[in-house]
């Protein structure tokens, strides 16, 4: 279990998180709605470690993440994605993959290599195990960098703005294999701007206001007119949104 | 024959002069490398105090003439600690610290020029700070810092001339000698010029093939 408890972030003067909660059971796919600057990123930082809370508690399966100690565990737990890859530029997109598993979890290199190809492989990116990020698209490298998530084995999945990189076409090459992900019961905190694409394959959409978790609910009742539209906040960034 | 007259065996000394050049060129520029870039892990640590004092020393070592600094380790080093420094230990220890200083410089830049995004990528991961600086930030590091690494000792094996004052046999001594005994100054010191261009370009040459190879990953290939 994903734990949020009421947590606060601030910059300075600015409260960027303002006691968000939120739980994310193991095989839930959890999409984080929001504009721009209302805190989605920062709340995947939080959680995985790299902002430090400035009230609240945060725990993956039971780790807190704001204690050193337990940081390493609850990280091993969890794999982000980020918006603009953050590859290792000076190595190939399987050393890319293969090098937390080797030095992090000890694995022999021909077992992290081989499983490492098996990933590219289901992300259609078996040919392209020994190129270096520069020689590769957007997508592809952003396919990689899903495949260094998952080479962590990872329970919760962070994806932050995966796709805002990207476009639209190279967006699609992406936003399938996360379906695929969601269809195998991967657990995933999903923060996005592809609202049609989070109803599709999400269990349940929270949306952020300003740092203020305003709705938490099933994806279903979040686009009912009775449920999450019943906010008028929501109601107009859905329908900004759309026409955009 | 006449003593102005040049000899065969200037040749050897000429030899032997290039091996002292680019014998102490050689291990001042290792200690210095090392030196430089402990410093600048020390930095990436920041240990408290530590810092503040290696700043202070490299740039007292940045922003005085080799020359004084040569001085002050040969003449002064025995008058103040009473301890017997000889020619080509205060050149070694001089052109050391010089290089370790410059090269401390290079160092910290190449580790700030890399992106916190791929530090924060890596430790997501769980690498320990020794593992990001190891696997991340190092080989980065290097590839960013080898050119002006590069122009640096090329400038340093230069600057090792100024040992000659002392009275290091090096090939500006050596150079200084035949001038002397020849009085035929256009062309030894044409000799000696040609001799540290030359081994100059050798330095470039080895930094050039170096920096090839640790960008073998960049597309980008220069304007």
């Amino acid at each position: 279990m994903l734990n949020v408890e009421n947590v606060r972030k601030t910059f300075g003067a600015v409260t960027v998180l303002d006691g968000v909660n939120l739980t994310v059971k193991p095989g839930e796919v959890v999409s984080v709605l929001g504009s721009s600057g209302s805190g989605k990123s920062t709340l995947i930082r939080c959680i995985n470690g790299l902002e430090r809370l400035d009230g609240g508690r945060i725990t993956v399966d039971g780790f807190d993440v704001s204690r050193p100690k337990e940081l390493a565990e609850a990280r091993k737990r969890s794999g982000t994605v980020f918006q603009l890859f953050n590859l290792y530029p000076h190595m190939t997109a399987l050393r890319n993959i293969t090098l937390a598993p080797i030095e992090v979890l000890k694995r022999p290199k021909a077992e992290a290599e081989a499983e490492g190809r098996a990933l590219l492989a289901s992300v259609g990116l078996e040919d392209r195990a020994d190129a270096y990020p520069a020689q590769l698209s957007g997508g592809q490298r952003q396919r990689v960098g899903i495949c260094r998530a998952l080479a962590m084995k990872p329970s919760y999945l962070l994806l932050d703005e995966v796709t805002s990189a990207l476009d639209p076409e190279m967006t699609a090459e992406v936003l399938n294999i996360l379906a695929k992900l969601a269809g195998n019961g991967t657990t995933m905190v999903f923060v996005t701007h592809e609202i049609e694409f989070a109803r599709q394959i999400s269990d349940r959409i929270v949306f952020l206001e300003k740092g203020v978790l305003l709705v938490d609910l099933p994806t279903r009742d979040f686009f009912a007119q009775d449920g999450g539209l019943a906010q008028p906040r929501v109601a107009q960034f859905l329908s900004k949104m759309r026409k955009d | 024959m006449r003593f102005t007259q040049f000899t065969p065996y200037d040749l050897v000394l000429l030899a032997q002069g290039l091996g002292v050049t680019v014998g102490l060129f050689l291990l001042t520029s290792l200690i210095g490398l090392l030196a430089g870039t402990v410093l600048g892990v020390v930095r990436y640590y920041r240990v408290p105090g530590l810092t503040q004092a290696v700043t202070f020393v490299t740039e007292l070592l940045k922003n005085s003439p080799v020359l004084v600094q040569l001085f002050l380790v040969f003449f002064g080093f025995p008058a103040f600690f009473h301890l017997n420094v000889g020619p080509v230990q205060a050149a070694v220890i001089t052109l050391s610290a010089n290089t370790a200083a410059f090269v401390y410089v290079i160092a910290v830049s190449a580790i700030e020029s890399i992106g916190r995004d791929q530090v924060e990528a890596a430790r997501v991961f769980g690498l320990s700070r020794w593992q990001v600086l190891r696997h991340v930030i190092a080989p980065q590091a290097a590839a960013f810092s080898i050119g002006p690494l590069t122009a640096l000792l090329v400038n340093q094996l230069q600057v090792t001339s100024l040992i000659s004052v002392i009275g290091v046999m090096d090939l500006a001594k050596i150079g200084a000698t035949l001038n002397l005994r020849t009085l035929k100054p256009f062309i030894v010191w044409s000799v000696v010029g040609l001799l540290y261009y030359l081994a100059a370009k050798l330095v470039a040459g080895v930094g050039a093939r170096i920096e090839h190879r640790l960008r073998a990953h960049s597309a980008f290939r220069g304007l």
